[in-house]
C-alpha cells in the first residue's frame, strides 16, 4: 500500500522539478531576450568552427531617442560587418556595395530569435535549466534547447548570472557532438554609450534597398512535400545566384524555410547535367547539400544534419502534384515530373530575357 | 641480363602480372627477389612513379627496413643468454657486496667501460655475439634492458610529441579545404570545407590504369572538386544573404 504511493509522490516530485527547469529556463531566456534589447554593453566573442577561430566586436547600446544602435565586426580577413540603427540594417561586405534592410535584428553568429519572443521555438525545442558554471570569470547559467526530433541540432546557451547576456553558446547533434561554438571573451556592460556607437549615431547608413533582381512570392511549379515539424515558409522568390564565374550567373527557384531558430534555404533550378550524386559541405553547423537527379538540380542548406537536407531534397516535388495526383486518378510518377520540368522552363527563360 | 630484370621489374612496376605477360616467369621473379640491387630499384621505380604521377608523401619516409632487420640481430643477442647473464650477474653483485665502497665504485666504473667494449664488439661481428655468452654480455643484458625501456618510454613520448604537434598544424593549416569565395577581388574568405565525395573512392579504383590517363584523371578531377566546392560555395553565400534579406 505505502509503495504505490510513494512512487506517486516521487513522481509528482519528478514532473514538477522538469517542469520547474523549464520555467526557469524560459525565464532566463527572456531575461537574456530583455539584456539584449535594453543594455549597454560592448563585447568581444570568437566563434570557433571547421577547425578555426574567428574573432567578433559587438557593441550594443540605446541611445537618448530609445533608439537601438548596434555594432558587429568580424576582425579577421575581409570586413564583415553589421550596422543598425533601430530598424534599418545595414551589412557592409567586400564583394558587394553596402546595402541595408528594414528589420529588428541583425543577422550574425548569435541567433536572432534570442532577441525576440522565444515561445515559438517552444513547437520544435524544449527548454531546460541545467546549472552553473564559470565561463568568461563571471557565474554562467547554462540552458539547454533541446531539439524534440532527431532532424535538428541542439543549442547550449550559458548566461551571465548578473545582467543576462549570453556568454557562450554551443550548436550540438543529437549525439552531443560539438559542431560550432560561440564564446565572449570579454565583456563590459555601461550606463553609456561607447564611442562607436556614438560615432555610428551620427552616420548615414545607405538606404533601405528594394529588391529588383528577383521576383517576389512567385507561385513556384514545385514544393517541399516533408519538412521537420515546427518550419514554416519565411519567403519564396526567383533570383540569380551568385556563381563565382561571372557570366555563368543562374536564376534558381528559391524558398526560405525558418523553425524560429533554424533557416533552411532550398534552391531548385534545371541544369544541363542528367545526374550528379550528391555533395554536401560542412561550415561549421551549416551544411550545404546539392545534386541533380532527373536534370532538376536541388540544393539545401541550413544549420541541419544530412538526413534532414536529404530528406527535404527527396521530397519535392511538382507544385500541382497533389491536385493532379487527386484529379487524375494518380498519374505515374514519370510524367508528372517532366510535367513539371516543361511547366518551370518558361518563367526562367523570361527572366532571362529581360 | 640485369638490363632484362630492370625493364620486368619496370613493367612489374607498372601492373603487369606474370600471367598477362610472358617474359616474366614466376622463376625470374624469385631470383630477383633475392638480389638486393634489384630491390633497390624496384624501390626507386616506385619512388620516381609516385613522384610523377604527384603522390610522393610530403616528407619521404627512410627506409627503416634494414635498420629494423638490423635491430632484430642484436635483439637476438641480448635475449638469448638471459638465464645465464642472470646468473652471473648475480654472481657479480654478490661479490660486489664484499668489496668496499670505494672499489664499489671503480668496479662500477670499470663495469662502465667493459660494457661499451662489449657495445662496440657486439656490433663488429654480429655472427659470433650469439655464441659468446660471456661476462661482458651478461652486464649488456643488465644495462641495456632498463636503458632500452626508458628509450622506448622516451621515443614514444616523442612520437606523442611530434603526433599533437602534427595534428596541431593539421588543424589550423588546411591549405587544400580552404576556398576562396572571391578570387577576383582578391579577397580570400577562408572557409574551410570538409567535402565528402565519391570521387575518392572512384579514384583509388582508377589507380589501376596507367600512369598517363592516370594523371589526366587526377586534373580533372581537381577541376571537379573545385567546381563542386564553388558551387556549394555559392549555395551558402546566398543562403545568408537570403537570411540576411530577411522576409523581403
Amino acid at each position: 500500500m505505502k509503495l504505490p504511493v510513494l512512487f506517486l509522490l516521487v513522481l509528482c516530485v519528478n514532473l514538477s522539478v522538469s517542469a520547474a527547469e523549464t520555467e526557469s529556463a524560459k525565464l532566463w531566456l527572456e531575461r537574456f531576450s530583455q539584456s539584449l534589447r535594453q543594455l549597454n554593453f560592448s563585447a568581444s566573442f570568437v566563434v570557433v568552427k571547421n577547425n578555426q577561430a574567428e574573432p567578433y566586436h559587438w557593441f550594443h547600446g540605446i541611445d537618448e531617442a530609445g533608439q537601438e544602435l548596434e555594432i558587429l565586426t568580424r576582425l579577421n580577413g575581409s570586413r564583415h560587418d553589421v550596422l543598425r540603427q533601430g530598424e534599418l540594417v545595414s551589412y557592409l561586405e567586400p564583394d558587394q556595395e553596402p546595402y541595408s534592410v528594414i528589420s529588428d535584428d541583425t543577422r550574425g553568429p548569435i541567433p536572432s530569435v534570442f532577441r525576440g519572443d522565444i515561445s515559438e521555438l517552444e513547437e520544435s525545442y524544449r527548454f531546460i535549466s541545467v546549472g552553473r558554471s564559470r565561463i568568461l570569470g563571471r557565474v554562467a547559467q547554462l540552458i539547454r534547447i533541446v531539439a524534440k526530433d532527431k532532424y535538428r541540432y541542439s543549442y547550449w546557451l550559458w548566461l551571465d548570472q548578473n545582467t543576462g547576456i549570453l556568454l557562450k553558446m554551443a550548436v550540438l547533434t543529437r549525439q552531443g557532438k560539438l559542431l560550432e561554438q560561440v564564446q565572449l571573451t570579454h565583456l563590459e556592460v555601461n550606463d553609456k554609450l561607447s564611442d562607436n556607437l556614438i560615432q555610428l549615431k551620427s552616420t548615414e547608413l545607405p538606404k533601405a534597398i528594394t529588391l529588383t533582381n528577383q521576383q517576389q512570392n512567385k507561385q513556384l511549379t514545385w514544393q517541399v512535400d516533408w519538412l521537420p515539424r515546427g518550419f514554416s515558409m519565411v519567403k519564396s522568390n526567383q533570383h540569380y545566384l551568385n556563381s563565382y564565374n561571372r557570366g555563368a550567373d543562374r536564376t534558381v527557384d528559391f524558398i526560405l524555410f525558418s523553425d524560429g531558430l533554424v533557416d533552411i534555404s532550398v534552391y531548385v533550378n534545371l541544369s544541363n547535367e542528367k545526374f550528379r550524386a550528391a555533395e554536401y559541405a560542412n561550415d561549421g553547423a551549416t551544411l550545404v547539400f546539392n545534386a541533380i537527379s532527373q536534370g532538376i538540380e536541388v540544393g539545401v542548406v541550413g544549420e541541419i544534419p544530412l538526413d534532414t537536407a536529404q530528406k527535404i531534397a527527396e521530397s519535392i516535388a511538382p507544385a500541382s502534384a497533389l491536385s493532379r495526383v487527386s484529379a487524375n486518378q494518380a498519374p505515374d510518377d514519370k510524367t508528372l515530373k517532366n510535367e513539371g520540368l516543361s511547366s518551370r522552363k518558361s518563367p526562367t527563360n523570361e527572366l532571362k530575357n529581360d | 641480363m640485369s638490363e632484362i630484370k630492370s625493364e620486368s621489374i619496370s613493367s612489374l612496376v607498372d601492373n603487369y602480372s606474370p600471367s598477362t605477360d610472358d617474359s616474366i616467369s614466376p622463376r625470374l621473379i624469385d631470383s630477383m627477389l633475392k638480389d638486393d640491387e634489384l630491390a633497390s630499384t624496384w624501390k626507386n621505380y616506385h619512388l620516381i612513379g609516385d613522384v610523377l604521377r604527384d603522390e610522393a608523401p610530403e616528407a619521404l619516409q627512410l627506409d627503416l627496413s634494414q635498420s629494423i632487420a638490423e635491430a632484430i640481430a642484436q635483439e637476438a643477442t641480448i635475449l638469448s643468454p638471459k638465464l645465464s647473464a642472470n646468473a652471473v650477474s648475480t654472481k657479480e653483485s654478490s661479490s660486489l657486496v664484499e668489496n668496499d665502497d670505494s672499489l664499489n665504485a671503480e668496479l662500477e666504473i670499470s663495469k662502465a667501460n667493459n660494457v661499451q667494449d662489449a657495445v662496440q664488439k657486439t656490433n663488429q661481428n654480429t655472427n659470433n655475439v650469439v655464441n659468446a655468452t660471456n661476462r661482458f654480455k651478461a652486464k649488456i643484458a643488465n644495462f641495456a634492458k632498463p636503458i632500452g625501456q626508458v628509450a622506448i618510454a622516451a621515443s614514444a613520448a616523442a612520437l606523442m610529441i611530434v603526433g599533437v604537434q602534427h595534428n596541431v598544424s593539421d588543424n589550423s593549416i588546411t591549405p587544400n579545404q580552404v576556398v576562396q569565395t572571391v578570387p577576383l577581388a582578391g579577397y580570400a574568405n577562408p572557409v574551410s570545407f570538409s567535402v565528402q565525395s565519391p570521387q575518392v573512392e572512384q579514384y583509388l579504383q582508377n589507380q589501376q590504369q596507367s600512369q598517363q590517363s592516370q594523371q589526366a584523371k587526377n586534373e580533372q578531377n581537381v577541376a571537379e572538386r573545385v567546381a563542386q566546392q564553388r558551387r556549394l560555395q555559392s549555395l551558402l553565400k546566398d543562403h545568408n544573404q537570403q537570411v540576411k534579406l530577411g522576409a523581403n
